[in-house]
């Protein structure tokens, strides 16, 4: 008998990436708290533009490559089919990511900036590289696919990324600068994160819901719909430097959001288990996020972003605190502890812990209902441009991130004991 | 999975099953035998085998290797006299159907 444990990824595909974003995830609080003041500016200004770095590639992008290193396997039924490019992305990724929002902060760009810019985008190919090659040589399902064209996506975020940033000292492009940053942002937000938190709630969901029924022709319908309004978006931003057709392509975005709501909804309404853990529970909420979004992004898209730039930033927020941070605070209760339980079980004797037993379904909890009323006093307060509810809400919020990471460093800690 | 008070092997198999239960699906947290997993125990009297056939929820399960072995090292801390093999099959494929009134009251379903 071969057990099929080529499925588990090497430890240092993964941990590593779960301990930096949590360090990032405490450090994007502390300097959201910082920048408080000038959060009602402009969204094109140093201070946020750290910000929202620090938050996509420290915090976003760094938990979910090591997700992704340990899911592909589960995902495509096939090993990583790299365990070493995983540790030289980590390295080259927490070089490059201080670089750059050091630069984006001070607002300097030097030989240094586009040096650990360029160290990202590598770490990016080499990431989706890996990813590729993995699933090409495994079971090929609409997940696997889903998967395949975030990091498509985000290969194309992250060039366009680099392009602004030269654009800035010497200019390439042949419209005003922020003509393309709003093409990089939502590609970046859609196309990866969104697209990501799809394919991988996907998978997940039922899983842990025990649900008896996947209706993947509709996962099929939003990853073409989500995509083509995606694309259409870039070509036409792109090559004919406007967005007459936004509304089309928005339309296209809600078919496929609302396609894949409808799939949630059927996992959910076939689940054996309806029963949802503190994990599933963030999970929920977050996804509730997304309608939350939509609505701004149209308020947005309606008023005009030069009439009111706040909405952009109160958009950006609930799409980047209520979404994709309360899912991955959810998720990484609901993966970490297997993660962490695999490599520490002696497979040659029954363990006397199971993976329950290695983190706190109380502290899980407690982490939301800190973050949850921070993260609605800052909205409130931006909204109504009030410092109190801001300082107040951004408190709750670093308090939450605190207890987030000592508690991933509490389960990652478990790999010193391995006397299961 | 019954096992026929007429099977000549009924006492050891029922102890490989005893066993068994004693090894739990990590992220479901009940045993195996109640998940449904276990399909089959033969008993090799000569060579001193129990060979048990046994499925995972999903072929790509990361936890498979894990808990293929405690089934192995379940039944010979169990039956000292004897070793086990566990073998891994996908027919008939697992679903939630398989999962016993036991193990639906400890899911809470």
């Amino acid at each position: 008998m071969k057990p099929p444990d080529e499925h588990i990824s090497h430890i240092s595909t993964v941990v590593p990436y779960y301990i930096l974003a949590a360090v990032s995830f405490v450090i994007f609080q502390i300097l959201l708290i910082i920048s408080l003041p000038e959060i009602h500016l402009h969204y094109f200004q140093p201070k946020l533009l750290a910000l929202t770095h620090l938050f996509v590639l420290g915090w976003g992008t760094m938990v979910i490559f090591g997700a992704v290193n340990q899911l592909v396997p589960v995902i495509a039924e096939t090993k990583l089919y790299s365990q070493i490019l995983p540790v030289i992305n980590w390295i080259l990724l927490t070089i490059g990511i201080p670089i750059l929002i050091w630069s984006f902060w001070t607002f300097q760009f030097i030989w240094i900036t586009y040096t650990g810019a360029s160290l990202i985008i590598i770490a990016i190919i080499l990431h989706a590289f890996n990813i590729y090659k993995s699933i090409f040589a495994g079971k090929s399902n609409i997940i696997a696919d889903i998967l395949l064209m975030a990091h498509a996506w985000l290969f194309i975020t992250g060039s366009i990324g680099l392009l602004l940033l030269i654009n800035l000292i010497s200019p390439l492009f042949p419209e005003e600068h922020l003509h393309y940053l709003k093409i990089h942002a939502p590609i970046g937000m859609a196309g990866w994160f969104l697209q990501l938190i799809i394919g991988v709630s996907a998978r997940l969901v039922p899983m842990f819901m025990l649900s008896r029924r996947e209706n993947t022709k509709l996962l099929s319908t939003s990853f073409y719909t989500l995509n083509a309004g995606l694309a259409l978006f870039l070509i036409e931003g792109m090559i004919f430097h406007s967005f007459h057709g936004r509304y089309i392509y928005l339309l296209l975005v809600i078919v496929g959001l609302a396609a894949y709501a409808t799939y949630i909804r059927g996992c959910y309404k076939s689940a054996l288990r309806k029963q949802k853990d503190a994990g599933m529970r963030q999970t929920f909420i977050a996804i509730g996020f997304i309608l939350a979004a939509l609505v701004l992004l149209i308020i947005s898209i309606w008023v005009g972003t030069s009439v009111q730039p706040q909405i952009t930033t109160l958009f950006g927020l609930t799409f980047f605190c209520g979404l994709v941070t309360i899912i991955i605070m959810g998720q990484t209760f609901k993966t970490l502890p297997f993660i962490v339980w695999m490599h520490i079980t002696k497979p040659n004797a029954l363990p006397e812990l199971m993976p329950k037993d290695l983190f706190s379904e109380q502290w899980v909890n407690i982490q939301l209902w800190v973050y949850l009323p921070g993260l609605l006093l800052l909205l409130t307060g931006l909204a109504v441009k009030l410092t109190i509810l801001l300082q107040a809400g951004a408190f709750l919020m670093l308090i939450a991130a605190i207890i987030y990471t000592v508690h991933v460093l509490y389960v990652t800690g478990k790999l010193k004991t391995k006397q299961l | 999975m019954n096992i026929a008070i007429t099977d000549p092997h009924y006492a050891v198999k029922i102890k490989a099953i005893q066993a068994l239960y004693g090894v739990t699906d990590p992220e479901l947290n009940i045993n195996i035998v109640d998940l449904g997993l276990v399909y089959d125990i033969h008993i090799n009297e000569e060579l001193k085998k129990v060979s048990v056939e046994m499925t995972l929820s999903t072929k790509s399960c990361p936890l498979g290797g894990i808990i293929t072995n405690h089934a192995r090292v379940a039944i010979e801390d169990k039956l000292d006299d004897y070793d086990a093999e566990v073998q891994l099959v996908w027919e008939p494929k697992w679903n939630y159907d398989k999962i016993s009134a036991e193990g639906r009251i400890a899911l809470g379903l």
